[in-house]
């Protein structure tokens, strides 16, 4: 069997998406760098629900909503689960709600020096 | 990565944020559980007002809180001279960050979603006449809902009748009528304006069909000396029309009716309503003036005079009751207006009418304040600075040591003060950063969003001192406006048509509520400190500015594009 091209397959992947009103997305996307996200996509959307059930009060929240979505590993995971739910303030009613799903593969281009150091710490010599 | 036996963080974690699970099951276990209201506690609710209205405080106070320093020091520092009722402007200038932020999220709440339907709806439900006939009517609402419109009618008490009687007659007797007349301006642009979008005009042929009969007009009236003191208004008022509610409410209908009849292909289509709004009325207050003019003479006007200072002001005449009562008509009648329209026309129901019927009241509301914070901040602040200014380069009665400066200096520095002021504020206005970023999006970055903002600030800045130089001078306006125009209908004819729509539109986005008020009571008051017969036409001047500037940087823009293609194709050539 002859191989045309060697793709390296990530495992232990999970995704965190988190639906914050508009606006709120980049301070969010900033605390999960700082625990050690790689990087994050955002995206727009609408959301319904909840607003219809605040009252009076709904007109604080915005229906327009930022999707973000970050890939992490399955360590860093609760990490940066629980420092995105601190930095968007999700225990206010309205605010918003996130989830964690886990990935089955991922891929993406992976630096060669950084795939040559960890194929060596998995066959030490 | 790496595994290393205890994570450190995970154990910061763990004192942090203590995790429990519930099934989410046990959540929506009643069936109607997602119609259910959510109560909230009080701190619940608070969290959820306090960045809500924060955020809505703050654009309002980096609107007002700058330009209002800027003024105080000036008098302070420059002119060495105390503000009088400092605490009364105070609280004016606080009823007008409060009112227009009442006013504004109003705006969004109640009277945008009618607008929004409308404009949905109605192209498909009514025929094309229908549609212009409320376009037209609409136009007209929106100007006597427009804040600074009551600026323009506050600036009527400082006329001197004697010495302008027209003026004076325009302002005290027929506000209303000119109101409208600004209204039925508004109303044509958004008219001709609609079709513009429906049939994909050009908008040149149509600047140049408006322009030229509103300058033929106004030569025409300059002509006359008793008439020749109304230009100014007539000219500023096309500045004063083009805010918060005309700009969004009008484009929704517009838009609407575009895309459920247009040809569909318009980059530049939500440009134009804006330019015509703001010329429109010019030409309509001017024709105002020639009916007043043929309707009632000089001294019916001055028996007027001595009529009204015999009558003591009954109680609808006093503060608060009077800004009540302006509030309300100006409001009232639009939102009858769409309401009608909505139920007769559409027979639609609005959602979440509650929130509406909220946003309707804040609208209300919000003008109210805003319009007691015009009268005691705005336009008192204004005044004040703009009857001060003389004393820099001339003596001032009541004002000891002036002049402060020598004569050249002292115009060069009230002149220097006019230009920061309009560039400032413009740097400032949040609705021209907008339009840079729609202008950097459309011209494919070809022109930069700062470039923008700098060149029509630049116009403004240099509009309003060429204004402040008018009023000092008592320059005739005419000899202003007429080579300025020409200058931008010249630059109009060479230009692109997408330079032209965003240079003709920028002059009219800049005039907000804020600044619109405190530069024509400044002009006014200066005005009358140095014995002009009258302080209008400095907003006017600030409209073309940007009309001039906007489209010489379009020019280079397009000269910079044309050498870096021509050096391109030499680079190639070797």
């Amino acid at each position: 069997m002859s191989v045309e091209k060697k793709i390296t397959i990530l495992t232990g992947v999970s995704l965190i998406t988190c639906m914050v009103q508009k606006g709120k997305g980049d301070q969010i996307v900033a605390a999960a760098r700082a625990a050690g996200a790689q990087g994050a996509s955002i995206h727009y959307g609408r959301g319904a629900g909840v607003r219809d059930r605040l009252g009076l009060l709904s007109i604080t929240v915005e229906a327009e909503k930022e999707v973000i979505q970050i890939m992490v590993s399955e360590e860093q995971e609760k990490e940066v689960f629980v420092r995105m739910y601190e930095a968007g303030q999700l225990d206010t009613p309205g605010m918003g709600i996130m989830y964690i799903t886990k990935l089955d593969k991922a891929a993406a281009y992976i630096p060669p020096h950084i795939l040559q150091r960890i194929e060596q710490s998995h066959h030490p010599r | 990565m790496e595994k290393k036996p205890i994570r450190y963080h995970q154990v910061v974690q763990k004192e942090r944020f203590e995790t429990h699970s519930i099934r989410y099951n046990e959540l929506v276990e009643t069936p109607d559980s997602a119609f259910q209201k959510i109560k909230l506690s009080r701190y619940d609710a608070w969290r959820l007002l306090k960045p809500y209205i924060s955020e809505r405080l703050g654009d309002q106070l980096r609107a007002v809180l700058p330009l209002s320093i800027y003024l105080v020091l000036f008098q302070l520092i420059i002119l060495r001279q105390p503000i009088v009722d400092a605490g009364i402007i105070t609280a004016g200038l606080v009823a007008v960050v409060i009112g227009l932020m009442l006013f504004i999220e109003g705006l969004k709440l109640g009277l945008m979603p009618f607008g929004e339907t409308i404009g949905n709806k109605l192209p498909q439900k009514s025929s094309l006449p229908v549609l212009l006939l409320v376009t037209f009517l609409l136009g007209i609402g929106v100007t006597f809902a427009e804040p600074s419109i009551g600026a323009l009618k506050e600036a009527g008490a400082n006329v001197v009748a004697q010495d302008a009687p027209y003026l004076y007659a325009m302002l005290n007797i027929y506000t209303e009528t000119l109101v409208l007349m600004v209204g039925v301006g508004v109303g044509l642009a958004a008219l001709i304006g609609t079709l513009r979008f429906i049939y994909d005009w050009s908008i040149k042929p149509l600047i140049f069909a408006s322009v030229i009969p509103t300058l033929a007009l106004t030569i025409y009236i300059a002509l006359n000396p008793e008439l020749s003191s109304v230009i100014g208004l007539a000219w500023d008022s096309g500045a004063v029309t083009t805010g918060p509610v005309t700009v969004p409410l009008v484009l929704a209908l517009g838009i609407g009716i575009a895309a459920a009849a247009g040809s569909g292909k318009q980059s530049m289509s939500g440009f134009g309503i804006v330019t015509l709004a703001s010329l429109f009325p010019i030409l309509a207050v001017l024709m105002l003036a020639l009916y007043v003019h043929s309707a009632i003479s000089v001294d019916e006007i001055l028996a007027h005079v001595s009529d009204i200072e015999v009558f003591e002001p009954a109680w609808y005449q006093m503060t608060p009751s009077v800004e009540i009562i302006n509030g309300l008509r100006a409001i009232v009648p639009l939102i009858a207006f769409l309401g009608l329209i909505l139920v007769f026309l559409l027979r639609e129901k609005l959602a979440n009418s509650r929130v509406i019927m909220l946003g309707l009241g804040l609208t209300v509301i919000g003008m109210i304040i805003f319009n007691l914070g015009l009268s005691y901040g705005l336009a008192m602040l204004g005044t004040q600075t703009g009857s001060t200014i003389p004393a820099a380069f001339a003596e001032l009665q009541g004002i000891e040591g002036s002049p402060f400066y020598w004569y050249g200096l002292g115009i060069a520095i009230t002149l220097l003060f006019a230009y920061l002021l309009g560039f400032g504020s413009t740097l400032a206005e949040p609705a021209l950063n907008a339009l840079g970023m729609t202008v950097e999006t459309l011209t494919n970055g070809a022109f930069k969003k700062q470039a923008l903002m700098y060149a029509v600030a630049v116009g403004v800045g240099g509009g309003i001192a060429l204004g402040v130089a008018k009023v000092i001078f008592d320059w005739s306006l005419i000899w202003l406006i007429l080579p300025g125009y020409l200058l931008a209908m010249m630059l109009t004819v060479i230009s692109d048509e997408k330079y032209v729509n965003i240079a003709w539109d920028s002059a009219g986005v800049t005039t907000g509520p804020v600044t619109v008020p405190l530069v024509l009571a400044m002009g006014l008051g200066l005005g009358l400190a140095v014995g002009a017969v009258e302080g209008f036409g400095i907003l006017a001047l600030a409209s073309i500015g940007p009309i001039i500037t906007v489209q010489l940087t379009g020019l280079a823009i397009r000269l910079k594009v044309y050498w870096q293609e021509k050096r391109l194709q030499v680079l190639n050539a070797e």
